[in-house]
């Protein structure tokens, strides 16, 4: 049985997140360690459900699941236009910093961490679904 | 919490979380710099897009002016955000 919770839509709740993420990894036994990408994971998740999650205007609901072998995280948008994240453009990371133009790289930082990225739309509920093995 | 302390001839120490919520002020706090810049990166603890997209358009600005942006005693867990940006190929990390 996992953990669920909700946190309103704006960028002020990315530390109440990040404290949400430790304690789950606490009660789990699972190495402090994996916090940073877990909270990369989904701050860039969270953002971009602010962003651009058309009419959005509910809080957005982060669940955690797991063990010392894989953690599931999954994040809800409720009542909003669907944003397929597992569409979004790679970024060529080829191209020179100096001719970088803004936008995608969180998405493609997702990819870079997760072992499995999953997009679900339902009800006019957006449902994304991230799993990471976990290597101490 | 995050935190940008600026010393003599440059230097600038970042110290905290850098993430969505951050950015927006330390780009304020970036965009008063026209020098060559030094960034001590050893007490940053987190970096997300939003962390590498103010030092990606600080490294842009400053260059422009003619200007070095040099990021150095980087945390493995924050360079490892560099490298999967790509970014670690292109600015000056050391």
């Amino acid at each position: 049985m996992g953990e669920r919770q909700r946190f309103p839509r704006n960028f002020n709740s990315l530390k109440v997140i990040s404290e949400f993420v430790a304690a789950f990894l606490a009660a789990r036994g699972i190495d402090p360690a994996h916090a940073f990408e877990a909270d990369l994971v989904i701050e860039e998740l969270f953002t971009n459900m602010v962003k651009y999650a058309g009419g959005g205007a509910h809080d957005i609901e982060i669940g955690l699941e797991g063990d010392r072998d894989v953690l599931t995280i999954t994040l809800r948008d409720f009542d909003v236009d669907a944003f397929d994240v597992t569409r979004v453009r790679p970024v060529d990371t080829c191209t020179p910093a100096g001719e970088r133009q803004p936008g995608g790289l969180g998405i493609h930082l997702v990819r870079q961490i997760a072992d499995s990225l999953e997009y679900e739309y339902k009800d006019r509920n957006s449902t994304i679904t991230v799993t990471k093995k976990l290597r101490s | 919490m995050f935190e940008i302390q600026t010393g003599e001839g440059g230097y600038l120490k970042l110290s905290g979380r850098l993430d969505a919520a951050e950015s927006e002020r330390a780009l304020t706090q970036l965009n008063t710099l026209s020098q060559p810049i030094t960034v001590d990166c050893s007490d940053l603890e987190y970096i997300s897009s939003a962390g590498l997209g103010i030092l990606l358009q600080t490294y842009k600005r400053l260059l422009g002016l003619g200007h070095t942006f040099k990021l150095v005693n980087m945390q493995p867990r924050v360079r490892n955000v560099f490298t999967y940006a790509g970014l670690d190929k292109f600015l000056l990390i050391e």
